[in-house]
């Protein structure tokens, strides 16, 4: 649920940051066909967008040639914005890959069978890396202030003397070699000028004689500047705090991420006609899944069972921000275990593939869902107990008492029923939550954070417009 | 920042020093070697604390002069950006003033020292407040903090600032004689 925020920091910052950014050097004249500035922007935008993508498809779809994609991309990894990822693929790598975008841009299924005839390329991939990001943009903000601060009040700064004759420069650590015998001035290594004390850059003026006025001025102008960082980028600091206490959204490498994309594709949408396919890519064991689908079915069968895996859920989630696509691995094993051997097959596969730090995590899952397990079975039994003393009087009770009584007992039973239904629509209710967010949301109480989500996305539309008033 | 390290050292010796006490011969003379040289990675080397081992002696061809590997343990001052020293002036001109802090050198240049401290020239110079009850002068005793070091390989010079909380003067030349 955290994406939205952060993707509406990540388009902050770009407009902040990477406004002017252009690819060109600097040497090349700039005319107006070639100042392709804001491409930054345009692009950091398309990948709030995506997840990982391959950059030729990126490439395709802003109209952008793969080259100048590929050196802004460059300048972003440089910036660690973004992750890349380098590999070289044929035909059922880019299956992969295909499917696992299918699988979480709903739109983007189109015309990707033609690219079977690929031959070994190595193809790049590209991903942005949100936690790094909010690294990123928070020690740029932190750097531009303390900079300004440090001018401020001349703290921390390293004075630098010019030579009036050569221009050469100096600063206060050449101090010992500057200093001469027969005055108090610092004199020139070269041609032994009077070095003069150059007042500092960032609010240089004409004279450089730093008098009272000189100085009063110049801190009024970095005052001045101070308050104008903070002024503009308090949009960006606010998103900034907003989300600070969410977790980041979390893409794993590439590898990962189709794996577990395809994975919940299968989980999510039944049998997907990518699926066979890309099970033989990454040697899945290839048993196709028809069966899928049908698990939503049988699971909303058992009302109580899943209860317990909602709990579970929710009391692992606190130890670890799991991404979503774990958990949902976790909770198909879960549903799936015991008694559903035809599904057995089925759930070995993306566990197996996920790596050894999904398997971890199922294992721990195991533990706290024996536990509940246990308790559920519990339940369960009373419950029944319950029913059958209740069916038991109800068999009585015409015989022994009033019809009053009779009455009474039956809106008990009825009672008891009525709770179990319930039960169960909430079953139905939590696999209908999980279907939906293919990929990137985080499970933790998922009816909260839907409704978290709707506040804060009317705020985000209602500053943006903000905020493009204030460009415009 | 003092440190105390290990560090190690290949010694030649003359082979008049050859006989009983060869082990003194060459503690001495690592002691007179490396005591009070800097270098930039490890700082200023303050005093030879022990020795660990003495590794087996290589002679020389031609000169007979032997080589030992020898390891001792040092005391060493590194002075790192952020710390805060005493430091006694050596120098006040108009640029500011330089310091030593045991074998370090430090300067300040003028606009480090607070503003309102004048530089005033004359037999001794110094700088003083405007209602003259703090002076820096030579042989004054200042606490200022290390914002910039240049190290070299042999040489490391700081620049450092007393514009800052609890920074500047702590005692004067006369009351510490």
């Amino acid at each position: 649920m955290s994406i939205e925020s952060f993707n509406r920091l990540v388009k902050l910052a770009a407009r902040a940051f990477y406004d002017d950014i252009t690819t060109k050097g600097d040497n090349q004249p700039k005319s107006g066909r070639s100042d392709n500035r804001g491409i930054a922007v345009v692009i950091l935008d398309a990948l709030t967008r995506r997840q990982w993508v391959r950059e030729e498809d990126l490439a395709k779809d802003l109209k952008l040639h793969t080259k100048q994609l590929r050196r802004t991309l460059r300048f972003f990894e440089e910036e660690k914005l973004i992750t890349r990822d380098h590999r070289k693929e044929g035909a059922k790598g880019a299956k992969v890959y295909n499917s696992a975008v299918a699988a979480t841009v709903d739109g983007l299924q189109n015309g990707k069978e033609g690219d079977d005839k690929i031959k070994m390329h190595t193809h790049s991939y590209c991903c942005l890396d949100y936690a790094q990001i909010y690294d990123v943009v928070r020690y740029r903000l932190h750097r531009m202030k303390k900079k300004l601060r440090d001018e401020l009040d001349n703290k921390n700064t390293v004075q630098e003397y010019i030579c009036p004759n050569c221009a050469k420069r100096y600063t206060a650590l050449d101090a010992l070699r500057l200093v001469s015998t027969e005055d108090e001035y610092f004199h020139c290594e070269s041609c032994n000028g009077e070095l003069v004390a150059e007042s500092d850059k960032l609010a240089s003026q004409g004279s450089t004689d730093g008098d009272d006025n000189d100085r009063r001025r110049r801190r009024e102008k970095l005052e001045d500047m101070l308050h104008r960082v903070e002024a503009q980028l308090k949009p960006l600091m606010d998103q900034l705090a907003r989300v600070k206490d969410l977790p980041a959204p979390e893409f794993g490498s590439l590898q990962a991420w189709e794996v577990r994309a395809n994975a919940v594709a299968r989980g999510a949408n039944g049998d997907n006609a990518n699926d066979s396919k890309s099970g033989q890519g990454l040697g899945f064991g290839g048993t196709p899944m028809p069966f899928v689908g049908e698990t939503k079915v049988e699971v909303a069968f058992s009302g109580l069972e899943e209860k317990g895996d909602i709990k579970s859920e929710v009391s692992v989630t606190p130890m670890k921000v799991l991404p979503p696509w774990m958990i949902k691995e976790g909770m198909n094993l879960t549903k799936e275990q015991r008694g559903e051997v035809k599904q057995e097959s089925n759930m070995e596969g993306p566990s197996a593939a996920a790596g050894s730090s999904d398997d971890k995590k199922s294992i721990g899952f195991e533990d706290v869902k024996n536990i509940q397990d246990e308790y559920i079975k519990a339940y369960y039994e009373a419950l029944f107990k319950r029913q059958k003393e209740q069916e038991e009087a109800t068999k009585m009770l015409p015989e022994t008492s009033t019809t009053d009584g009779v009455y009474n007992t039956f809106t008990e039973r009825q009672v008891g029923m009525k709770s179990k239904r319930e039960e169960e629509d909430e079953g139905e209710d939590v696999e209908w939550e999980e279907a939906p967010p293919a990929g990137n949301t985080t499970t933790g109480n998922l009816k909260v954070d839907l409704n978290v989500q709707a506040d804060a996305s009317e705020d985000d539309n209602d500053e943006e417009d903000d905020i493009d008033w204030e460009e415009g | 920042m003092f440190f105390h390290i290990v560090l190690e050292r290949n010694m030649q010796l003359h082979p008049r020093h050859f006989g009983r006490d060869l082990r003194e011969k060459l503690v001495s003379k690592l002691m007179k070697d490396v005591e009070g040289t800097c270098s930039g990675r490890h700082g200023f080397i303050v005093a030879i604390t022990g020795i660990e081992s003495v590794g087996k002696g290589l002679i020389r061809d031609g000169t007979g002069f032997v080589t030992f590997p020898v390891k001792y343990q040092c005391v060493v001052f590194r002075p790192f950006k952020g710390e805060i020293l005493e430091a006694v002036v050596t120098m006040v001109n108009k640029m500011g003033f330089f310091a030593e802090a045991g074998p370090v050198q430090i300067f300040v240049s003028n606009h480090l020292i607070p503003d309102d401290m004048e530089f005033q020239s004359g037999d001794v110079p110094n700088y003083t407040t405007s209602d003259g009850s703090v002076k820096i002068q030579k042989e004054s005793e200042v606490r200022l903090k290390i914002i910039g070091t240049r190290v070299d390989a042999t040489e490391i010079f700081c620049i450092g600032t007393i514009k800052d909380d609890f920074l500047g003067v702590i005692s004067d030349p006369g009351t510490n004689a």
